[in-house]
Parts: C-alpha cells; structure tokens; sequence
C-alpha cells in the first residue's frame, strides 16, 4: 500500500511570505472605506467632535428625547479638541478615507476653511432638503445664523447661537459716575465717556490688541461695523470693507482711544482684562452675549449683581442696535453610514422648540428658531449676575436687528491683514482711511493666490 | 568541517571549511535584512514625505479632492508675495540673533561657570539650563504677562526705576521682534551653553598651563586657547543654531501669532498658516520647499566655512 508522504514543513521565506500577505490585507482592509449603508433604525453610535464641554452635555442629555422622536437608540461617542484642530483633523480623516466623525462642531471662526474648494460640498450633508421637509422651519430659522453656514444657498451647519451684541455695564458705577442710562447715540457716549476718563480712569469701551490673534483684534471692530450697518463680505463672499461706515466706526474707535473712552487691553479673556475689570478700568463694553459667561463670571464673579445689559447705543449716522459675534455651526457627515441617523438626532435634539429653550437654560446659548423667542419660560427667565435683570424681552426687541454674517474662503486672509492694520490705526501710524484701503490692498494680494 | 590550527603563539584558532565558505551564496540578504528597518522608514517618513513635498508644491490642493497641476506658478506667487518676503526678512533676523547674540553669549555664560572656585556651580547650570524643558505653552503666557503694555510687569519695572512705561512690547512691530529675540534669548542660551561646557573641560589643562608660562592674560588665553580648542563644539552650536533659528515657530506662534502686521511672521509660521488656516496646501508645499533649499544650502555653507567633517590636522 502506497502512503502518500507528509507535507513538508513549510519554509522560513513560506513563512515570512505568508506573514507579509496577510499583513498586507489586514492593512488594505483597514485602510478601506466603512460601510456606507444607511442605517435606518436601531442602535447607533453616533461619533461626535466638539469643542465644548457644554455641547456634549446638551447631546447626552438630549438622547433619551431623540430615542422617542426616531427610530434609533443614540449613544454618543464624543472626542474633544481645540476649534482649529477639529477641521484640521477632519480633513486628514476625510484624506485618509476612514475615522470622520458624524456630527461636528464648527467653530464660526473655523468653518470658512469649510468653504475654500469645494470641501463643504464633499464632506458635509446639505441640510436644505431636510430644512424644507419639516413644515414651517425654513421660515422660523434665523436667516442671519444659517448664513455663516451656507454656501450657494445650500445650508452645511445649525448654529449654536444667536449672539447677539450687547452693551455690558457696571450699573453701581455708572450711577456713581452719573452716566445717563436712556437713549444715547454712540457719539454722546464717547463724550460721556472721555469725561470719565479724565474723572475717574475709567473706559466704557474696550478694543483689544492681542497680536497672537487676529481674531480678536477684528472682532472689537467688526462688532460696530455690523451694527453700523457695514460688512465684511457679502453674500457672494465679495469684501466689502472699503466703505464708509467702515471708516465712520474705524475713527469713532481711534478717537475714543485718544479720549480715553476706549481702552486697548491685550486679551478680552486674559489677566489684562481680569486686572482692568477688578481695578474699575473698565466699566462698560460692547460684547456679545455669551461674554457674560466666559469674560464676566469666570474673570469677576465677585462683581455679580453690579452688571446690567441693554441695546447698544445707535450710531447717528444709522445702523441698527444690535449685532451678531461668533457661534458654532454643527454639520453632519455625508454618505456614511450615520448620515441619517446624525441628521435626525441634530434636528430632534438641537432644533425642537424644547431644545432650544434647554440650550438657552443649560449653556446660556440664545435660540436660533424665531418663535422660540415668545417662549414663557424665557419670558420669565431672570439673570442673578445682572441683578435680577429679565433679558429676554430685550433680546426680542434685538432680535429684527441682527444682521446676516456672510463667511469667505479668504476670511482669514483678511484677518490678518486687517488685524494689522487696525493696530496701525490705533497707534496713529495709518488714518483710518489709509488703514481700510491697505487692508483692501492686502486682502487682493493675497487672496488670488 | 572546522579545523584547529595552533599558531605560533600557541594559540589556537579555529579556521571554517573553505569549501563550505565557497559555497554560501555570494549575495546574502541577511545583513541587508538587518539594516532595512532603518531604510524602510527613511523611506517611508524621509524620502516619500519629501517627494510628496515637492511635487504637491507643483500643484493647487484644498486638502480634499485631486490636486491640480499648476507647474511652478506657486513659485512665481512666492517671489512677487510681500508676506513671504516678509517672514524670510524676519526668519533672518531670529537667525542672526540666534547665532551673532545667542551663541557668542553661551560661550561666555559657559566659561563663567567654568571657572575655578565658582560656588553652587551646579546650582547655576541647572538655572540656566531650566528654560529649555519648561513647556513652550508656559513660556508664551508667563511673557505675555511680562510684556502686556497695560498691566505687564515690564513696563511696571520700568516704571518703577525710571518713572515711564507704556511701551508697547507686543504691539509694535519693531518691539515684537525684540520681544521674540529676548524669549529665544532666555530660552536658548542655557541649553547652548551646556554644549560649550562639556567641550571646555574637555581643553587640555597643559595648554592653560603652557600659556600661562608664557605670561599669557586671560583674554589672551582665551583667544589663543579657549576658542581654537572650542572650535569643532562652536561650529556644531553654530550650525544647529542656524537650523534651528531658520525653522523657528513656536515663540513668535505662541507669543504673537506672528503679528503685528505679520513683523514676527516666520516662514515656518507662513507655511502653516497657508496649509492649516487658508487650506492652500500646494502654496505651503513651495513655501517648505524654498526653505529646506534655504537652509540645506546656508548649512552646507555654514559646514564649509567652519570645516565640519574635514580632518584635523
């Protein structure tokens, strides 16, 4: 009987070779694409990318409500990071074909980055056909916060906010001062103001000269020029900066820092502010909402009830009373798996009427849906840092006043530039008018490349 | 088969067949295995990053999508662009404070510490030496504070011995750059310092002794003994520093975010600015590119001039 021989052991360079083809696969497969099949019910786990702790709170708290209102079960995977890094790795993500988020937060600063090319298009869900599919929302959303989102009328990300620009003030010093509290333009403040300058040391606006951030050398202008009535960029992403009430809130602000009205401190958020809000430097500023919790109450709790908050003071020359500063925009994914799924946790979550009344009461953040505004509980809401004060039916009177945001591509090109520039002015170094046209000059340089 | 052989020194030593030797494959891959991990990763982190570099300078890139070839048209905008000409100018000046005022100081601080009798000597290293591992993020907020105009310390100092202040250290664009120079200072100057000591003692003490025989002074000893001795250590600081200096980021980043007026903008800084804040990920590409020619050719110069790696005689 013959008996077939044993196989031969397998060689070393077999061995190796083998190792070496499977590693290959498993990394290939690792390399590939996620399934993209839509869910359409059942458990998910949506990954959810955020710069606020306060945001994650918001989604968690708001499983148990999305459960009900869909046919999923939403657990939340949340990965923290800076607001930069979070486009930044999105994009290596979205390189790399694998390890995007579902859900992600956007910083208003960050997203233009979101814009150049055609990135947006690409990576992001278009919420438009959603928005229209729910009756009544398109008209009830604040056409001002969808704007910083939007792109050739498609909607990309919901903001968090509607940060409306306020003048914050110590009420006990303004008393002591003898500052007028009722209908005063701009104009008659900055005289009130460089009297109490000269009187008491004090500032009653502030710009900031921090130059490792452009942003927030820009944004101590921009909130005035929004209210003015002027812009940076319009709809088509144009800039629009070389305007006359660019020019009219560039002096007004050059003038005050000479009177003593406006004060430079390095950094709204930093010692330099917390120093000159405890030494009774400052006593008022134009700042948007949400700088009650992160400027006031984290650099001077201890001056609570002194604040008070009203409508910014008119310009003569017209505009508005109000203005819009920051917020983040959440965007979800496309073409993956949890692309439905994310898109129905954020509209059961962050735009249900209840939703956004929670997001007011929970994070302080104003509603973006207009009829939210007439809610009762808002209505009643009462604020202890201002003394008690109900906000809510100023930020009502505000709310038809607060204009649309256009985001470019090339906002942070004019950033730069013009954050220099603005610094110029303030020293004297540039007219305003000399600063503006720079910054124009600068922008169009650079901008083409 | 191996064979014993006792030699003349009645040793004995063991020879290997030479007809087994004769038959080993003459191309043996086994020392070529051994040293490929080194290879594969150069490869992978070196040379592929470096192609990439090169041929995505040749193109227009958001960062998603296909690039698009645009030949050396990022090249062209580079030579007509104010703000890179600017950042080069700058880059410039951090190199030559970094190599005429850094260096020349470590080599002083270090023959101080090096003296004979010097109490706590190790006291004064380890101050000196402190700055480098202290984390960048600390060293830009605690100078933040020293330098605000309004309420830093450095204007309440100045205020105080000379009853002005006010000076606007991160605001102006020419006193930004010296803020930027005095925190390369302080963060630098102990950690080059370190380099001169070690090759101070390694100077042969006979050569001091020699000179003082001769009535040598101490400025004379060392011009004639310290720095010719010193000479291959200062030109290794010479040249690190130079690369160093010519890539610099974190201090100008941190400290002013490369403003006022782009004035402490570095190329490292524009580079990253055009590929991670304006997604112009081709233009940084051409950036990087000119700079690696930059500094590979000014250290190679440098190396030259200095005559690293020639044979002493």
């Amino acid at each position: 009987m013959k008996t077939s021989e044993p196989p031969a052991p397998p060689t070393r360079r077999a061995l190796l070779r083998g190792a070496l083809g499977l590693g290959t696969a498993a990394a290939l497969s690792a390399c590939g694409q996620g399934d993209t099949t839509p869910r359409t019910s059942g458990d998910v786990t949506l990954s959810l990318w955020t710069h606020d702790p306060g945001y994650e709170a918001f989604f968690v708290k708001g499983v148990p409500a999305a459960d009900r209102a869909t046919d999923f079960r939403y657990h939340l995977k949340v990965t923290r990071s800076g607001p930069p890094d979070i486009v930044t790795k999105l994009l290596a993500q979205a390189v790399a074909g694998r390890g995007t988020p579902d859900m992600v937060g956007f910083e208003i600063g960050s997203f233009p980055r979101m814009l150049r090319g055609d990135i947006a298009e690409r990576l992001l869900h278009d919420f438009t056909p959603d928005i229209e599919a729910v009756p009544g929302l398109k008209d009830d959303l604040l056409p001002a916060r969808t704007a910083p989102f939007s792109r050739d009328g498609r909607v990309y990300a919901f903001d968090s906010d509607t940060p409306m620009v306020v003048y914050f003030h110590r009420e006990d010093l303004f008393d002591a001062y003898g500052l007028l509290r009722g209908d005063q333009t701009w104009e008659e403040f900055a005289e009130a103001g460089a009297r109490v300058y000269r009187d008491h040391n004090a500032s009653m606006c502030v710009v900031s000269t921090v130059g490792s951030d452009p942003g927030q050398v820009v944004q101590s202008f921009q909130m005035l020029l929004y209210q003015r009535g002027g812009a940076f960029f319009d709809a088509d992403g144009t800039l629009r900066l070389d305007s006359p009430e660019a020019e009219e809130v560039l002096r007004f602000l050059c003038e005050g820092l000479r009177s003593g009205f406006v004060i430079d401190v390095a950094d709204y958020y930093g010692a330099a502010m917390q120093t000159a809000l405890k030494s009774g430097r400052v006593i008022g500023l134009p700042m948007a909402i949400w700088y009650k919790n992160y400027g006031l109450l984290s650099n001077v709790p201890e001056q609570k009830g002194k604040w008070r908050v009203r409508a910014l003071p008119p310009f003569a020359g017209g505009g508005g009373v109000t203005a819009a500063l920051g917020g983040t925009g959440f965007g979800v994914i496309k073409d993956k798996a949890n692309t439905r799924a994310a898109t129905e946790f954020l509209f059961k979550t962050w735009l249900t009427h209840d939703g956004q009344v929670r997001r007011f009461t929970e994070t302080g953040y104003l509603p973006t849906r207009r009829s939210v505004y007439e809610d009762p509980r808002l209505g009643a809401y009462k604020d202890e840092f201002c003394g008690g004060q109900r906000l809510f039916g100023l930020y009502r009177s505000l709310l038809p006043d607060v204009p649309a945001f256009h985001q470019s591509p090339d906002q942070s090109i004019l950033y730069d530039v013009l954050a220099g520039n603005l610094l110029r002015a303030y020293r004297g170094s540039l007219t305003p008018r000399q600063a503006l046209k720079q910054t124009a000059a600068d922008f169009r340089d650079q901008a083409g490349r | 088969m191996t064979t014993t052989v006792t030699g003349p020194s009645g040793l004995t030593h063991r020879h290997s067949d030479p007809d087994r030797t004769a038959h080993r494959p003459r191309g043996s891959w086994a020392p070529y295995l051994f040293i490929s991990p080194f290879y594969l990763l150069y490869v992978l982190f070196m040379l592929i990053p470096v192609g990439v570099s090169l041929w995505l300078s040749l193109t227009e890139w958001v960062g998603l999508g296909t690039p698009q070839w645009v030949g050396l048209r990022n090249y062209r905008l580079l030579a007509t662009d104010i703000s890179f000409h600017r950042a080069l100018g700058n880059t410039a000046v951090f190199v030559l404070v970094a190599v005429c005022v850094i260096v020349p100081l470590a080599l002083l601080i270090a023959q101080a510490l090096n003296a004979k009798g010097l109490r706590a000597r190790d006291l004064w290293r380890t101050a000196y030496f402190v700055p480098i591992v202290v984390s960048p993020i600390l060293v830009a907020l605690v100078f933040g504070l020293i330098f605000d105009r309004q309420f830093g310390l450095a204007n309440a100092v100045l205020k105080a011995l000379f009853g002005t202040g006010g000076v606007d250290w991160l605001g102006d664009p020419t006193l930004a750059r010296v803020s930027i120079a005095l925190v390369m200072l302080w963060r630098w100057t102990g950690y080059l310092t370190v380099f001169f000591l070690a090759g101070l003692q390694n100077v042969p003490r006979e050569l001091y002794e020699a000179a003082a025989i001769d009535g040598a002074g101490r400025l004379r000893t060392f011009t004639t003994v310290t720095l010719p001795a010193l000479k291959p250590v200062t030109a290794f600081v010479v040249v690190t520093s130079f690369i160093c200096a010519a890539q610099i980021f974190e201090e100008p980043y941190l400290l002013t975010g490369g403003g006022p007026a782009e004035s402490t903008l570095s190329v490292t800084m524009f580079i990253y600015r055009a590929a991670f804040q304006r997604q112009q990920f081709g233009y940084a590409a051409a950036a990087a590119v000119v700079l690696f020619v930059l500094v590979f050719g000014l250290s190679r110069l440098c190396n030259r001039l200095l005559g690293i790696g020639r044979a002493t005689s």
